[in-house]
């Protein structure tokens, strides 16, 4: 089934006075439980199509359709609620709320959903002890490391159970070592029935995917990669 | 379905006690501001009730009196006295008076009793007396119409000079000398008290002390025996309610200057004309202290809705998270919303304890009970509140309004 499916998707962007395009007509299926790559360098617009997959911009042109619905010309009040049941979003700076102890992280997505007070508590020390965080849930993301912090990230992402999971440059800020925990995280989730999209430009972690989809110049690059 | 209130209350109290010196700070001007309005308008209720109890204990606020006007030139004439004629012709001109009390007062009318001296102010009054003072002889009797058409030798004493010659003797029957006159002690008047705030005055704490050192004899006896030839000088009338004495004063003036030749030697003056000019002037004197509490809070909310503003633009990031992870633009406007209101709210809350702790103080240092009462307390706390809704929109809104893509750039 495809979750997410893009006909013709097109983003300008205003530069001051001048009109920027970021997107240029993208054609994109992706399949309920694939685990896909998306590469391409700075400035190709894949940042661009990731916001719009993750519903945190609306697209120019084209169409978007995601889990069946259109919805790329909902009004942007209506992506609110899109992103809170159905995206999971994890960033490469992590971007926990520092005054929170981790568990309030995880809960926050809960709690915008709607959830009661002991529920979400339960709920989120739950996804916390499945990635190996339960000893540390009173602690503050300052004081985890930062494999640790991406670990809560990837909690808070999949607590409300989305869809699909966006992560871009998931392992950007960590060394090696942290990285492959994290990688080994985002294949057992796949392996678990999720739909993985990861943004990355690092080909060992582009590996890891399903499929790699190369984005150049707002298109899809269906060129020689080695080229 | 946007997040309760009852979150939003959760997150802006984290949000306080996470930045604890920021909102002390930021509430500094709601705190004043709401002290200066309690304080303000405990004192002035505190005043106003102590006037009206000192009014009261001095013949209430239905009385009208006529007596010498010190602003009027003497050297063009005329004298404020007024003779039994005049008096006849005042009298008859207002059968709407409830009391009429012409008087004369001696001051150097001194008793005697057998070895025992005392020099008390000595007035020559009518049986109205009692009414228009609301003064009532706690022994004995007080003067009569009989008295007063036969010009009786017969005295009423105020409590201390009854107390100060007689001791614990019982002073009714009694003879005593005033000037070559023996005169027999009738009755002895009940004591005027009223409790003196913020300190002792000329008479102690009893600031009417120098009533019960008077006493009193028919006007007749005094203009006859006493001091043969005087004549009244001071009138007293008691109206029915206050605003009847308002009537009557406005009256009584071209009365009073037809009498005396369209000469001005006598001032008209009634209590509930002084009790509305003092009020007059207390709501100035409340609207300045007001209006300067009303600046305090005003520029307490700009303060409040700068560092709003400021902490927001602090939080961009943040924000922008709360919105990829699903906060609608609604849920980011209440919590800011919420936060301000919850932050001046908290304003309100220290602002009236300080208010109390100065108010015990003042209180204790006037001697004057200070009252706060529950209206205070509520237009105190609606006022903070109020000011955090109208000054918690901008900030609330412009976080709302943040595009997430661009938040979450935000460094």
């Amino acid at each position: 089934m495809e979750i997410i499916k893009t006909q013709s998707l097109i983003k300008d962007y205003l530069l001051g006075k001048v009109k920027v395009r970021a997107l240029d007509g993208i054609d994109l299926i992706i399949e309920t439980g694939e685990f896909v790559a998306i590469m391409g360098p700075s400035g190709s617009g894949k940042s661009t199509l990731m916001h719009i997959i993750g519903c945190l911009d609306s697209p120019t042109g084209g169409e978007y359709y995601l889990d069946g619905d259109l919805v790329s010309n909902l009004p942007k009040r209506a992506l609110a609620g899109i992103r809170n049941r159905k995206i999971g979003f994890v960033f490469q700076s992590f971007n926990l709320l520092p005054h929170f102890n981790i568990l309030k992280n995880v809960e926050l997505p809960l709690m915008y959903g709607g959830m009661s007070f002991s529920k979400r508590k339960r709920r989120a020390e739950e996804v916390l002890e499945s990635v190996g965080l339960s000893d540390r849930l009173k602690h503050r993301p300052n004081e985890l490391s930062g494999g640790q912090r991406q670990r809560v990230a990837i909690a808070r992402a999949i607590v409300n159970k989305p869809s699909i999971l966006l992560a871009d440059e998931p392992t950007g800020n960590l060394d090696s070592q942290a990285g492959g925990d994290i990688l080994e995280i985002f294949s057992d989730l796949h392996a678990a029935g999720n739909t993985v999209i990861m943004v990355t430009h690092d080909p060992n972690v582009a590996a890891r995917a399903d499929r790699i989809i190369q984005i150049r110049d707002g298109l899809i690059y269906h060129g020689d990669l080695s080229a | 379905m946007a997040i309760s209130v009852l979150e939003s209350l959760r997150v802006g109290l984290a949000d306080i006690a996470m930045r604890k010196v920021r909102s002390i700070v930021t509430i500094l001007g709601i705190v004043l501001g709401v002290m200066c309005i309690m304080v303000v308008l405990a004192i002035l209720a505190g005043m106003n009730k102590s006037t009206m109890s000192w009014m009261e204990e001095r013949g209430g606020l239905s009385k009208v009196e006529i007596g010498f006007n010190w602003q009027y030139d003497f050297k063009k004439g005329g004298e404020a006295k007024l003779n039994l004629a005049e008096l006849r012709t005042i009298k008859s001109l207002i059968p709407e008076a409830r009391a009429f009390n012409p008087n004369i007062s001696s001051w150097d009318a001194r008793l005697r009793y057998r070895d025992k001296e005392y020099s008390a102010q000595c007035f020559g009054v009518y049986p109205d007396m009692q009414i228009v003072d609301n003064w009532f002889p706690d022994k004995g009797r007080f003067i009569s119409d009989i008295d007063l058409r036969e010009s009786s030798n017969v005295i009423v004493l105020g409590s201390s000079v009854a107390k100060e010659i007689f001791g614990n003797q019982n002073p009714l029957g009694k003879k005593v000398f005033l000037k070559n006159q023996v005169m027999e002690v009738i009755g002895v008047l009940s004591e005027k008290y009223w409790e003196q705030h913020g300190g002792g005055g000329m008479w102690g704490r009893n600031a009417l002390e120098y009533m019960n050192q008077r006493s009193f004899i028919p006007l007749s006896t005094m203009m006859t025996k006493i001091s043969p030839g005087s004549k009244v000088d001071q009138l007293e009338i008691l109206a029915y309610s206050p605003e009847e004495a308002l009537a009557l004063q406005k009256k009584l003036r071209p009365i009073m200057l037809h009498i005396k030749d369209g000469k001005e030697v006598f001032r008209v003056s009634s209590a509930q004309e002084d009790m509305l000019e003092m009020q007059k002037n207390a709501q100035i004197f409340s609207a300045i202290f007001i209006m300067i509490a009303a600046i305090s809070l005003l520029v307490g909310g700009i303060v409040i809705m700068n560092i709003m503003l400021a902490s927001i633009k602090e939080r961009t990031r943040e924000i922008g998270v709360r919105l990829a992870i699903g906060a609608r633009r609604w849920d980011i406007f209440m919590q800011f919303m919420v936060q301000t209101v919850l932050i001046t709210s908290l304003g309100g809350v220290f602002g009236l304890v300080f208010g109390y702790l100065i108010l015990d103080m003042v209180g204790k240092y006037l001697q004057m009970p200070m009252t706060a009462n529950n209206n205070m307390i509520f237009s105190a706390l609606g006022v903070s509140v109020g000011i955090g809704l109208i000054f918690g929109i901008a900030p609330a809104a412009r976080a709302g309004n943040l595009d997430p893509v661009v938040a979450l750039r935000e460094e």
